[in-house]
């Protein structure tokens, strides 16, 4: 059996961390399915999913390890005109910083409940932001 | 105050419900795969990038295209839905049969604080006689003139209406009628500010990303196709920010424009006072 629900998140910042963890925990609750697994997947490029410890000071680091990995001003080929758009992509630091925390996770899925570490907490990771996501959620097994 | 001076507002989902009008203004504004997103996403953009104000720009195509891109009543619509945040612009095609109507309309019925045009889209030279009675009836509303000029994005849009040497008759025509040349006319940036320096009542804006990232093409136009004190020394009071949003984040052309080495007076007259004086009238 699948379940699956898309939900909508509004990031307010340009960078952002988004705990998404509790609205996970309803979906997999609601799904009926004792048994299997949860994946969560964003629907676009220049966001991720990430697992970390739902701290902070967490928070900061990881947001100062993607500028120092990622520099904000470097010589981007992604900077240019886009016709088929008409507009100009200023974004290849999202790209690349969506790259390192990846567009998914997945959990197990026991007795009905999402079997997530003490520690863990589940984070849309927003790179180009303010903006509307969307995150895909599927809840399979029996 | 933080103003930003070209903001156009044709995918918010307010006045984005008509699925045939977003695929009309997809086509002939040129964003091609732009998504409607809700008002409060659009405060909220603003918000992340500083931005207090922003001057909403309609464009009425009606009888190129038969239709206005966004028209002056949505525009309308919007501000009354965000007053502390929108400023609201009058467009009218000069083609119009009616066309002094609407904009006399536009301003003594939806109150809107301005006009904008884009010659080349409209297809009129700027110093055509044309456009004499809509120059008039903003010298009698004090409402001041946006023109986009220089090169268009929008499709079907032909540069050699948007030549800024084209303002210099109706700079010398209208000395009090407050003109913008939004996107500082590029490619043709030294000609504009040339004119600049000569008729005080011409103003540019920064809606202008070509090539390169917002930060590379600001450093290019204004430190080497400008002398790189220009802004700061002669232009300061006719300078206004201005994003072209959503073509490009406003968050990433403040960023663009903090990245010059200008005064923090300059960067206050560029990113705000000018706007003011600009829409207001105020003498400078």
């Amino acid at each position: 059996m699948v379940y699956q629900q898309k939900i909508t998140v509004l990031s307010g910042k340009s960078t952002d961390l988004v705990k998404i963890t509790r609205r996970i925990k309803q979906i997999v609750e609601k799904a009926g399915i004792r048994s299997g697994i949860v994946a969560v997947v964003t629907l676009h490029t220049t966001t991720g999913i990430t697992v970390n410890e739902g701290l902070d000071c967490l928070e900061s680091d990881i947001g100062a390890f993607m500028r120092k990995i990622v520099p904000d001003d470097d010589s981007y080929a992604h900077a240019h005109w886009l016709p088929t758009y008409g507009r100009t992509s200023a974004n290849a630091v999202s790209h690349l910083r969506s790259l390192l925390t990846g567009n998914h996770c997945v959990f197990p899925v026991c007795e009905g409940k999402m079997l997530l570490g003490a520690a863990q907490d589940i984070y849309l990771a927003e790179y180009d932001g303010p903006q509307s996501r969307e995150i895909s959620v599927s809840v399979i097994g029996d | 105050m933080v103003i930003d001076m070209h903001v156009h507002p044709g995918f918010i989902a307010e006045i984005a419900g008509d699925p045939e009008r977003v695929a009309f203004r997809r086509k002939h504004f040129g964003l091609y795969k732009q998504h409607i997103w809700p008002l409060k996403l659009a405060l909220m953009q603003m918000e992340a990038a500083g931005i207090e104000k922003a001057a909403l720009m309609p464009e009425d195509l009606t009888t190129g295209c038969g239709d206005t891109i966004v028209s002056n009543e949505e525009i309308r619509q919007l501000v009354d839905l965000a007053p502390e945040r929108f400023i609201g612009f009058a467009s009218v095609d000069p083609h119009r049969p009616d066309a002094e109507e609407t904009l006399e309309y536009a301003f003594e019925q939806l109150h809107l604080s301005g006009l904008r045009m884009n010659p080349s889209t409209q297809r009129f030279r700027p110093n055509d006689g044309i456009a004499e009675p809509l120059y008039e009836l903003c010298m009698r509303y004090n409402r001041p003139v946006v023109l986009d000029m220089g090169m268009s994005l929008e499709p079907d849009a032909p540069s050699k209406y948007a030549l800024p040497v084209l303002l210099e008759d109706v700079l010398l025509q209208y000395p009090q009628l407050r003109v913008c040349a939004s996107h500082f006319a590029f490619p043709w940036v030294a000609e504009t500010a040339a004119l600049m320096l000569r008729y005080r009542n011409l103003y540019a804006d920064t809606a202008l990303l070509y090539f390169d990232s917002p930060k590379g093409f600001f450093d290019q136009v204004f430190n080497r196709q400008l002398g790189s004190h220009w802004l700061d020394r002669t232009l300061r009071k006719q300078v206004m920010f201005a994003s072209n949003y959503p073509r490009i984040e406003q968050s990433r052309m403040a960023e663009a424009l903090r990245s010059l080495e200008l005064r923090p007076s300059t960067l206050d007259l560029i990113f705000g006072g000018n706007a003011e004086t600009f829409l207001g009238g105020e003498g400078k």
